[in-house]
């Protein structure tokens, strides 16, 4: 394993290009380029806001702060998930006639994703200075959260990207459950209303601990709890290692499925 | 493994597994659950060889015979089901080009991103920036997009990234055949000056002449096993050799196969609309019915009042055969028959080079003197001594002229035969053989 991570340590430069690649690609032909990177979130968050105050007042004050803290983040995973699961099958050519560790290609696709929400989370700050809600020093955490965060987003990924291989429906059924996940999650809603019983399965989905978490950064500025932290890491380290693991037991065949 | 050695294969084995029914999707996974079958194909049944530092060596060996497969196992993209592989030093593969070219981005931006694949530093690139883009000969375009580029700049770009790494070993599937010929010679000579600087080379190609000008080694793989590993020119003669046997098996059967429908045709088994169709492939590929030795671009005219039945080549020992040394000797055995009762022909044989030089012509008619009286059928020989033409490949025409400018029956590139010279080194360049000496004079 440490043999391993060594080696894709060495092709680091490789996961720089492609993520550049997909980052610069993406936007290369249009005319406002990088600027959609920006402007994609922007009015993501602007017409929710026009819904949720003018067509559905929320219970939740400043309702679309509150939203948009968890929206971004939940972005990020859903689409490093979504999309991530093809990076290999996409990548075939590649995969079949070159050889580098192949994590590379899953690593790339979550990071170019993480990238974004780095960006999306300027504009985050923007409408925080202009709202009643205000920034605080709190933010100084934000780090502690994206990288668990992009453990827990990796981890999956990994495991999806591998089987994905394998099972073609793997990238759909990843989908299907990224559909569910959302609501299983409180970013449109507060924990604090969910029946007792039900929070307790809520709390089993890492992806709540991470929405809590930005949730109490950035809509509550306060710190959340150590706990919670703590087992935010754990969880990560478990689902990356575990994605790891599934990877290389299914990785020696790729050039062959593909 | 042994320190002089960069690559050492051992008993290696590889097998693919064909579904016979093969569904990615998990509906069809569940359905044919029980009919998730597969065959294993063995590509390759234990193979073993060694590369030592600096060496070139080239796998040869017909399509399918496991020589690509083996490749993809050196670059680690395959992994063999039995045996080891170890390679000593970065290794670097010219299998795929323009690997992860992005083609809304620059040429400049795609070699950073192509590099990075192979693995390469982007302080390296930094430092060799230049000599890509030199060696691609790209540079008024190397900051537009690559979309723009032109196939062949693209894979000009692409194989200048890949031969501007550092690799201590560089594998190379048949891609010789990048741009055009002026670029690809730049190509061949830029593989030959890593040779001289110590690069060890691994290359899979059905170019002959390329594995013979590059390598020292030749490994000639057959259905899966190695049937003989020695220097690259003796291994690829020997190999075209057998190759040109199974070549004549295969046109002899066809031959018979071609014969047999005639002969169908003549049993009138077949209904009418078959019988023309039949009858119109046997016009046209008559000059088939004269010997399985015929050539693949053979074409035939003549007024065919007087016609081949049979032609056949033969060497000093009375063997059929298309490949000769020089000074061999060399009979062409020609039988034909006559509609015309009485008339005299001529006949005549022309040589001409693979690339369309014409070398040599004669008749029967200027050599002897005389016309010769054909009977309904007859037998022509036609013998050299002693064959003067340098190495190479050339095309023999055949003709039965009249007594004037009519031409009863001829056939263009009848024969493709190989003249190959048996010394390591030629002494002569040029078509022909002269005997002349050098002498030097106090």
């Amino acid at each position: 394993m440490v043999q391993r991570m060594k080696e894709i340590y060495e092709y680091r430069d490789m996961i720089y290009s492609l993520v550049r690649r997909e980052l610069r690609g993406r936007y290369q032909k249009s005319v406002l380029g990088m600027l959609w990177t920006f402007i994609n979130p922007f009015f993501q968050i602007l017409i929710y806001t026009l819904v949720f105050t003018l067509i559905f007042p929320s219970s939740i004050e400043n309702y679309y702060i509150y939203l948009m803290t968890g929206i971004i983040p939940w972005t990020f995973f859903s689409e490093a998930l979504g999309q991530g699961a093809g990076s290999i099958v996409g990548n075939a050519d590649m995969t079949k006639k070159i050889y580098f560790p192949r994590e590379v290609l899953t690593i790339s696709s979550v990071t170019a994703k993480f990238v974004n929400m780095l960006l999306g989370f300027i504009v985050i700050f923007i409408f925080l200075i202009f709202s009643p809600v205000g920034i605080s020093a709190h933010i100084l955490f934000l780090p502690v959260i994206f990288i668990a965060e992009y453990m827990i987003a990796l981890g999956f990924t990994l495991m999806f990207a591998s089987i994905t291989v394998y099972l073609r429906d793997m990238e759909y059924i990843v989908n299907v459950l990224l559909m569910a996940w959302i609501w299983g999650t409180p970013i449109m809603y507060d924990i604090s209303l969910v029946p007792a019983p039900l929070q307790k399965i809520l709390l089993l989905n890492p992806m709540t601990s991470v929405i809590v978490s930005y949730h109490d950064l950035l809509y509550y500025h306060a710190l959340p709890g150590v706990l919670t932290v703590i087992m935010l890491y754990v969880v990560g380290l478990v689902l990356l290692l575990l994605g790891e693991t599934v990877f290389v037991r299914l990785e020696g065949n790729f050039a062959e499925e593909l | 493994m042994n320190p002089e050695n960069a690559i050492e294969v051992r008993d290696v084995r590889k097998y693919f597994k064909v579904y016979l029914d093969k569904g990615h999707m998990l509906r069809e996974r569940v359905i044919h659950f029980s009919r998730n079958k597969y065959e294993k194909r063995e590509v390759l049944k234990g193979i073993s060889f060694d590369v030592k530092k600096g060496e070139s060596v080239g796998l040869i060996g017909k399509n399918g015979c496991g020589k690509s497969t083996t490749l993809k196992m050196l670059t680690k993209i395959l992994r063999p089901n039995a045996g080891t592989i170890e390679t000593k030093g970065r290794v670097c593969s010219l299998i795929e080009l323009g690997a992860g070219f992005h083609p809304d981005m620059s040429g400049r931006e795609n070699i950073y991103i192509n590099a990075s694949i192979f693995g390469i530093k982007a302080k390296e690139v930094d430092r060799r920036l230049n000599d890509i883009i030199r060696f691609s000969e790209l540079e008024d375009f190397i900051d537009n997009p690559v979309r723009t580029y032109s196939s062949g700049m693209y894979m000009r770009l692409a194989f200048s990234v890949a031969i501007n790494v550092d690799a201590d070993i560089l594998l190379i599937d048949e891609i010789l055949a990048v741009g055009d010929n002026a670029f690809q010679t730049k190509c061949f000579n830029k593989l030959k000056s890593l040779k001289d600087q110590g690069t060890t080379i691994v290359i899979v190609s059905h170019a002959l002449g390329q594995v013979e000008k590059l390598c020292d080694k030749a490994v000639w793989i057959e259905k899966g096993l190695i049937r003989k590993i020695g220097p690259a020119r003796k291994v690829c003669s020997e190999y075209l050799d057998v190759m040109e046997k199974e070549r004549i098996a295969r046109a002899e059967v066809e031959y018979r196969m071609l014969m047999e429908e005639a002969n169908t045709v003549a049993a009138g088994a077949a209904d009418e609309e078959e019988q023309e169709k039949i009858q119109a492939r046997v016009r046209s590929g008559s000059y088939r019915t004269l010997s399985f030795q015929c050539g693949p671009d053979a074409r035939r005219e003549g007024s065919g009042e007087v016609r081949f039945t049979s032609i056949n080549v033969y060497n000093s020992r009375g063997d059929k055969t298309l490949d000769f040394n020089i000074n061999d000797s060399l009979i062409i055995e020609m039988e034909y028959e006559s509609d015309l009762d009485g008339a005299l022909g001529n006949f005549s044989v022309n040589f001409t080079r693979s690339d369309w030089v014409y070398c040599y012509g004669t008749t029967s008619k200027l050599q002897t003197g005389e016309f010769i009286p054909l009977g309904k059928k007859g037998r022509v020989r036609f013998e050299i001594d002693a064959l003067k033409l340098l190495a190479d490949k050339y095309y023999i025409d055949l003709r039965i002229h009249g007594t004037g400018k009519d031409v009863y029956d001829c056939i263009f590139s009848m024969f493709e035969i190989r003249i190959i010279n048996p010394e390591d080194e030629p002494k002569e360049s040029g078509i022909v053989m002269m005997d002349c000496s050098w002498k030097v004079e106090e």
